[in-house]
């Protein structure tokens, strides 16, 4: 019974670290087909500004985390103004686009280990404490960190379904010329799409960095999670993302548990490999021309 | 394939041989030249690196450039290659000479489940089914501890694990030529090939099969309308792309004498993705004039070796942006068919 419990609290926590991060990846995929390879360095980029306001400058988390949130932003935006309208018109726009924010995570990471150094930092924005729930130690930053996730994913979903904007993004989506033609200004939904993609990653990577440490390449891992959610779920999935993420946490945490810690991403990455064989549209999609 | 194809219609307006000939006898003449004017150890282990990563992009260019499939499998190709040879020598005594075209074969076959794996896949979708076939190999090499023998005290295990195979010999140079001259054997066969991988992917570019890929290329559906089978091209393309870099991963093994689960690093991955990219994706040309000049890059980079991420992200975003058919492309008149 501990076990179990231990297992599934585990699992959530993954969970909702997956969750955020897959979201703001599959959102741009299903509504602008841009691979951002650049994802983990947006979430490298997040922890180290919460850690640079609050830690380094010493200010309060009510104007750190803001801050660090609109680096997030900044940071989408400049890839949109920088590599995606630049090669928008290209016709293998696809596959560029991988290739161009592999570039940018690069350099960022790079910027990030030259301004900080290679060596892992403590993010000072955590909570402390937890309590007990049958002899199993739960800290607050964890509930916190599930939480949060789950408000915003709740959010994310009812603004793609319910509201102008996320109509907009859905019309982008299933035909860029359609909806170009009926006024919308695609531009905008571009811009819109890439600034909350970049503004998930920091807070995926502020919530990270509070659970394990800083390091100019903690984003790498979380960005495979983040690929593997969105395979399984479907990539461009919102709701599925969800669901996948926790489903993959607890079963990750369960494999760590039961098989051993050395199985579980070489079993995700060949759950990826068979999904990909044999549901490329994912196992949560019900049909091809559903995107977002 | 079985109607007879006009010529005129099958000859590739980018294909000069005339021109390609004059570079190649070139460049021939300067790698055998080079190590002899100046017999520097340091520029002659240069020379193999890059060799070694001239026959592992131009096989790379045949996939990706010009069939158009956004695999990047191909450092694990290259590792089963070398892990293939290395083991062969080290378990069963098997020459690396021979180890080497046993290597090429595995590979081919590995390569060739990759390529089963993603028939129906397209774009992204390649990408990410290639890299978590990459990343699954190298977690399962590294977190390998299973004792499969044991050396002495210390047990090895199947793969090596995080250490990595070594002590299984090399090809013997110091034997045929002797101390003094032995970098040059490993020179010449990293040479041997390069050469060998540039003139197959040569004769496949130019090649009505390089035709069927680029037709597939460039409009799947219309190519397949042509009587162009998809998938038989497809597994073609994976096959014959396999052979010399997991021979040139055998190379590495030997001349390193040494293997290690650090060449399914991502970064390595993405430092020959940029080779390739920047040489000039689909060109023949391309792979040679990428791997020269990211080496050299490399080299100019050792002064500021912190930058050297940063410098190479930036120029592969700016190459990409700004010049989108590579350093080969520079040299064209005619604007880019692709």
């Amino acid at each position: 019974m501990d076990t179990f419990i231990q297992i599934v609290i585990s699992g959530l926590v993954l969970g909702s670290m997956y969750s955020v991060s897959a979201i703001g990846l599959t959102l741009l995929w299903g509504a602008l087909n841009v691979l951002n390879m650049a994802h983990g360095a947006f979430l490298v980029a997040g922890g180290y500004a919460a850690y640079y306001f609050g830690g380094y400058l010493g200010l309060p988390a009510y104007v750190a985390i803001p801050g660090a949130l609109a680096t997030g932003v900044v940071l989408g935006l400049l890839v949109y103004a920088g590599v995606a309208r630049p090669l928008r018109k290209n016709a293998n726009f696809e596959t560029t686009v991988i290739i161009a924010t592999v570039g940018v995570a690069l350099v960022i990471e790079n910027l990030v280990q030259k301004g900080f150094g290679a060596y892992p930092l403590k993010q000072p924005l955590s909570l402390q404490g937890g309590f007990n729930i049958a002899q199993t130690f739960v800290p607050w930053n964890s509930v916190l960190v599930c939480v949060v996730s789950i408000v915003l994913l709740v959010l994310l979903d009812f603004v793609v379904r319910k509201t102008r904007y996320g109509r907009m993004i859905r019309a982008v989506a299933q035909n860029y010329e359609a909806a170009r033609l009926m006024g919308i200004r695609t531009g905008a939904v571009y811009r819109f799409v890439f600034a909350i993609s970049g503004l998930m990653a920091a807070i995926s990577g502020i919530m990270l960095s509070t659970a394990t440490t800083l390091s100019p390449t903690m984003g790498y891992d979380p960005m495979l999670k983040a690929f593997i959610v969105c395979v399984i779920a479907g990539l461009g999935e919102v709701r599925g993302a969800l669901i996948a993420a926790f489903a993959l946490g607890v079963l990750e945490a369960t494999v760590q548990f039961q098989l051993g810690v050395r199985f579980a991403l070489p079993l995700l990455l060949l759950l990826v490999v068979v999904t990909l064989i044999f549901r490329p549209q994912g196992l949560l999609r019900k049909n091809e021309a559903s995107r977002l | 394939m079985t109607m007879p194809i006009d010529p005129d219609l099958m000859r590739d307006p980018d294909q000069n041989k005339r021109r390609d000939l004059t570079i190649a006898a070139a460049a021939i003449v300067v790698c055998v030249v080079l190590p002899f004017v100046f017999p520097n150890r340091y520029l002659i282990g240069q020379g193999v690196t890059l060799f070694l990563w001239v026959a592992v992009v131009s096989q790379w260019n045949l996939v990706f450039g010009v069939g158009g499939i956004f695999s990047l499998a191909q450092l694990a190709i290259f590792a089963v290659g070398g892990y293939s040879a290395a083991m062969l020598a080290l378990y069963l005594n098997v020459s690396l000479w021979f180890g080497m075209f046993l290597g090429g074969l595995v590979a081919t076959g590995f390569s060739l489940i990759v390529g089963l794996a993603c028939l129906r896949l397209s774009g992204a979708y390649v990408a990410l089914l290639t890299l978590a076939l990459a990343t699954a190999l190298q977690v399962l090499i590294i977190t390998d501890t299973t004792c499969f023998m044991r050396q002495g005290v210390t047990c090895m295990t199947f793969t090596g694990g995080s250490r990595g195979l070594s002590r299984f010999g090399d090809f013997g140079f110091t034997a045929m030529l002797g101390r003094a001259n032995a970098p040059l054997g490993n020179y010449f066969l990293a040479f041997a090939v390069a050469l060998a991988a540039m003139l197959f992917a040569y004769l496949v570019i130019y090649s009505p099969i390089g035709l069927a890929f680029r037709a597939i290329r460039d409009n799947k559906l219309y190519s397949i309308g042509r009587g162009i089978s998809s998938v038989r091209f497809q597994l073609l393309i994976f096959g014959a792309s396999a052979f010399f870099t997991g021979m040139a991963g055998a190379v590495f093994a030997g001349h390193y004498r040494a293997i290690g689960a650090n060449i399914l690093d991502t970064s390595l991955l993405l430092f020959l993705l940029s080779m390739m990219v920047i040489g000039g994706l689909g060109r023949f040309w391309g792979p040679l004039a990428g791997t020269t000049a990211l080496l050299l890059f490399d080299e100019a980079m050792k002064e500021l070796g912190e930058w050297r991420l940063a410098g190479l992200g930036a120029i592969l975003l700016l190459s990409v942006i700004f010049m989108p058919n590579g350093i080969v492309g520079l040299f064209r008149s005619r604007p880019a068919a692709r």
